[in-house]
């Protein structure tokens, strides 16, 4: 993509967006084989396919803590726990529209499809809308990291992570079991949740990425938290610059990042990566016009 | 003369389960290059039957090493997110072989022609195949060991 090509964001296409690497598999493959091509390619979700090739429904991370939930076998096929059908739009339509496709239908994720052939072509996901609106941010003249090259920086107002932050933080218990984990994770629709052991101090995070590779490797699901939880916790500061909070999420490869107040073991917020696609695309505000407006 | 796969195949070779930790399975990768005299790229997972369970390469972990929004980088003139490279690394400790390796793993038998190996390699982008017999692993092809095969032909 050309530097002209991106005046505004808001002119944008979803070809521009969207990811061309698309990891499907045949219906009939198992659980188990589906959790090597979600993990190995940092996925959240995986196009599931007929035998002729035909897109016929997407196994999401979420589908598969279903089925750990509900103590399906992992060799069972994807075909049982995927939703279908797949959801799609195509290379040419406006990313906002596209956008708000997948707000109204709660999904994550669209699969693009040529409007000639129908083949699947791309696939278009939160943080690759966030990576682009970053990208788009550090070209931007007037970005921090442009403005703090040069000797006099342009005095402008900074997006702050406490302000598009979401302010509660959910939990659970370092003992409790990972069956209760799962159904705090599905009650809220969250990706992650916060450990915390019963001195109330944080200790771990358990994303649906750790569930997911609890299943493959055969843990009990009445097993408690700390065994998988991962740890340290990502986090950043409420007045962090939301230019920076992105730059950390999407370059070590995080979803979200947990925000501290006083003290680390303070959490005040959370703030993900949809958040960012969400409610906000440009980082500072220099750029409102070219903003896409998404809230309701 | 009919070339075949146990012409050519090592019959030594160093084998990894689906259990074992990926950063652990880094030390065997070097430790097999040492013992066998060459650069060893891929392995065979062997299940607790010593059946082939899948393969595992260098690019499977590599692949996984990979953060996910690379393409953004080209842009970037410094990444400098204190940190980076150990987060990529502290995430393989959870990680098993059998997380990450290739589970449908295609394999000949000792009678394969090595015209007919080659064509495999070439389709499906592999390096190395198992060689299996009444499921018993019997020994593994290199490309290279084909390469050499074929090429000494043609300076004899």
């Amino acid at each position: 993509m050309s530097k002209s090509d991106k005046n505004t964001l808001s002119g944008l296409v979803v070809s521009q967006a969207m990811r061309r690497q698309i990891i499907k598999l045949n219906k009939d493959a198992s659980i188990s084989n589906s959790i090597n091509a979600i993990i190995k390619y940092k996925i959240n979700a995986l196009l599931a396919v007929d035998d002729s090739d035909n897109p016929v429904g997407v196994l999401s991370k979420t589908d598969i803590m279903g089925a750990y939930y509900a103590g399906i076998p992992i060799e069972s096929s994807i075909a049982d726990i995927m939703s279908q059908p797949p959801l799609f739009c195509y290379p040419n339509d406006a990313l906002e529209s596209a956008l708000q496709i997948m707000r109204s239908k709660g999904v994550y994720r669209l699969y693009v499809v040529d409007s000639n052939n129908s083949k699947v072509v791309g696939a278009l996901a939160y943080p690759d809308i966030v990576g682009l609106l970053y990208q788009y941010c550090c070209d931007c003249e007037y970005s921090h990291i442009q403005q703090t090259k040069r000797s006099n920086p342009a005095t402008i107002k900074r997006t702050l992570v406490k302000e598009i932050m979401t302010n509660e933080v959910k939990s659970v218990f370092n003992d409790d079991t990972l069956s209760y984990v799962m159904e705090e994770l599905s009650i809220y629709r969250f990706g992650a949740i916060l450990v915390k052991n019963r001195e109330n101090i944080p200790v771990g995070v358990i994303s649906k990425t750790d569930l997911t590779l609890a299943y493959k490797h055969g843990v009990d699901s009445l097993a408690l938290a700390d065994t998988i939880m991962s740890s340290p916790i990502q986090s950043c500061k409420p007045d962090d610059i939301l230019e920076d909070a992105i730059k950390k999420m999407i370059f070590s490869d995080v979803h979200r990042l947990f925000v501290e107040g006083s003290s680390p073991n303070e959490l005040v917020g959370v703030f993900s990566l949809s958040d960012a696609a969400r409610n906000r695309s440009g980082s500072c505000h220099a750029c409102v016009s070219s903003r896409i407006k998404l809230e309701a | 003369m009919k070339i075949t796969a146990k012409d050519i195949m090592s019959r030594t070779f160093h084998t990894l389960t689906p259990q074992t930790p990926i950063n652990e399975a880094v030390r065997l990768f070097k430790e097999a290059s040492r013992e066998e005299g060459r650069k060893i790229f891929g392995m065979m997972v062997l299940n607790s039957n010593g059946e082939l369970a899948g393969m595992i390469s260098m690019y499977d972990i590599l692949l996984f090493m990979r953060p996910k929004h690379t393409h953004i980088w080209g842009n970037m003139d410094d990444i400098d997110v204190a940190g980076i490279v150990e987060t990529a690394c502290l995430r393989t400790t959870s990680v098993l072989v059998g997380d990450i390796m290739t589970p449908e793993v295609i394999s000949v038998t000792p009678d394969t022609h090595i015209l007919m190996i080659l064509d495999i390699m070439i389709k499906k982008h592999v390096r190395r195949l198992p060689v299996i017999e009444d499921k018993e692993i019997k020994g593994i092809v290199y490309i290279s060991d084909l390469f050499y095969n074929i090429l000494d032909r043609f300076t004899t």
